[in-house]
């Protein structure tokens, strides 16, 4: 929903509702304490106001629309989906209108995270997350659209899921990429010149996240890091994935590979497995080696074929 | 004319459809090595085919490793020592010399041995090392997610991938020779036909079984 839509559909409900509240004289005092007396602290009284799709305020300072409706089911089925809201959103909320207090929370995502069981345990820490992000262009940039830049941006706390091992990978790429793109949304311009230097780009961008090029290579085994990279320090090399022992490849290769294999039957799968990326195979010395040899042994073999056919020409010129 | 049945339905069977394979696992091989474009096969259609192809290769090889334990077939695969390296001298000589001079076949092929000493090295090298190689390096590639992070020190997909590719083109190396010693019979087509029909039909009587050596 763009901001217009939501304008429009905020400004029809907010003037209906005063359109109400005005015809019926003391309804308002009334509305109020019953809300506040249905007011619990449950993930359901919370939406039974946040899950109204126009539910939202213009901020007075940045004169932005601050969009407050939570999409219950896609809430459900996010990372978080099995938290209750006050567990991160910590105050008074079981009054309405909310106290001043306890609006504007910055929630953040590492002090929290850093919290949970054997949380330093992990193979990657959210300090390493942090760490990475504090080099990323989102958080070094100077661009007024990255001020502010938190976990957020990306990660919608109410709808963000991990990618699993078993969806299917378009399903995964598109999803991943959707969520660059959600901001970067003049790359699919068709007149943008970004990309234009990439081979079979649509091709690209249906098989390969933008972060497997725009964040450094990391060892393998390691997840993709969170150090996005300004698109002129990206990866514009096609040999890091398209040749060998490259870790960018391994990467890819493992995930597609990993993810091919948990869907169904292995054989099915071995048929159907989608890892291989072009060139993944291609080794310059090889091919040269290979070819080369392949090209001399067949000019052998015609030399051996034309010499044999020489001979039996003298043969049968003897015999007659 | 002498006629030795040497190659029996199954392994006549199991040789085309291998044949086949071979040419279809070289296309799309190709096709999936150096991307689709020009007379490659369209990337995704390559793999799908690779993949199947392969497990097909795979069945076959192990059909003819079963085949050549229970058959007598598998008695023109063992090698006797006992004169080997003259026999190779003789046999490589008579490819690089005597064969333009129009010289005698070295070898004569009967009952008990189809094979020259050369050929019996190259598709014993080739049916029992090169090929169950090329096999495993390509299911390796298809569950490398089984495999470790690194093998020798190096990446293992890599290495896996190497692996396949150096094979891949040995085998292909392997089909071009094949192709061209098989006209040296004594036809240019004696040796096509008796994988055709069976029976290894030649001019001058052969040493061992002739016509009754059918079983």
């Amino acid at each position: 929903m763009n901001d217009q839509d939501v304008s429009a559909r905020f400004g029809g409900l907010l003037a209906l509702g005063l359109l109400l509240l005005g015809l019926l004289p003391g309804a308002m005092p009334q509305a109020e304490a019953a809300i506040q007396g249905r007011l619990g602290t449950d993930n359901a009284d919370c939406l039974r106001c946040h899950r109204m799709e126009t539910l939202g305020y213009r901020d007075p300072r940045s004169g932005d629309l601050i969009d407050l409706h939570i999409d219950g089911r896609q809430f459900g089925h996010s990372a978080h989906g099995e938290l209750q809201c006050i567990d991160c959103h910590e105050g008074d909320f079981g009054r309405y209108p909310h106290p001043e207090s306890v609006l504007g929370q910055r929630l953040d995502c590492v002090g929290c995270h850093q919290e949970l069981y054997k949380a330093d345990k992990r193979p990657y820490t959210f300090k390493t997350i942090e760490q990475e992000f504090a080099l990323s262009i989102h958080a070094v940039s100077d661009s007024p659209k990255a001020e502010g830049f938190d976990c957020h941006r990306c990660h919608d706390p109410h709808g963000f899921r991990n990618s699993e091992v078993g969806q299917p990978i378009a399903e995964i790429v598109r999803a991943d990429n959707q969520l660059c793109l959600s901001c970067h949304e003049k790359i699919r311009d068709p007149h943008s010149a970004a990309h234009l230097w990439l081979p079979k780009r649509d091709k690209h961008w249906q098989s390969v996240r933008c972060l497997d090029c725009h964040t450094p290579l990391t060892d393998p085994g390691r997840p993709v890091s969170h150090q996005i990279l300004a698109a002129k320090d990206s990866n514009f090399d096609c040999v890091s994935c398209h040749s060998k022992e490259a870790r960018l490849l391994g990467r890819l290769y493992q995930y597609r590979s990993e993810t091919d294999l948990a869907g169904g039957g292995w054989l099915s799968k071995a048929v159907f497995n989608e890892a291989y990326v072009v060139g993944m195979s291609r080794s310059p010395l090889l091919d040269a080696l290979g070819l080369g040899v392949i090209g001399l042994t067949l000019l052998v073999l015609i030399a051996h074929g034309w010499g044999r056919y020489r001979a039996y020409r003298r043969l049968k010129e003897d015999r007659s | 004319m002498s006629a030795l049945y040497l190659y029996p339905r199954w392994l006549r069977v199991w040789h085309w459809i291998n044949a086949l394979l071979f040419l279809v696992l070289m296309y799309t091989g190709a096709s999936m090595h150096f991307g689709e474009g020009g007379w490659l096969m369209p990337f995704d259609l390559a793999v799908t085919v690779h993949n199947t192809a392969g497990i097909l290769l795979t069945l076959g090889w192990i059909g003819f490793a079963i085949g050549n334990l229970t058959t007598e077939n598998g008695r023109h695969y063992r090698i006797h020592l006992s004169g080997f390296v003259d026999r190779l001298i003789v046999q490589g000589r008579y490819y690089a010399q005597g064969i333009f001079r129009n010289e005698p076949h070295p070898f004569h092929v009967s009952a008990g041995m189809k094979f020259n000493t050369l050929q019996q090295l190259s598709y014993l090298g080739v049916m029992f090392g090169l090929m169950p190689l090329l096999i495993l390096s390509g299911w390796a590639f298809l569950f490398s997610v089984s495999l470790p992070e690194t093998l020798l020190g190096l990446p293992s997909v890599w290495l896996v991938a190497m692996a396949h590719l150096t094979l891949a083109y040995l085998l292909v190396l392997f089909l071009l020779v094949h192709m061209y010693i098989i006209t040296t019979g004594e036809t240019v087509t004696t040796n096509l036909r008796a994988m055709i029909t069976g029976w290894h039909r030649e001019d001058e009587p052969s040493s061992g079984q002739t016509e009754e050596a059918k079983s």
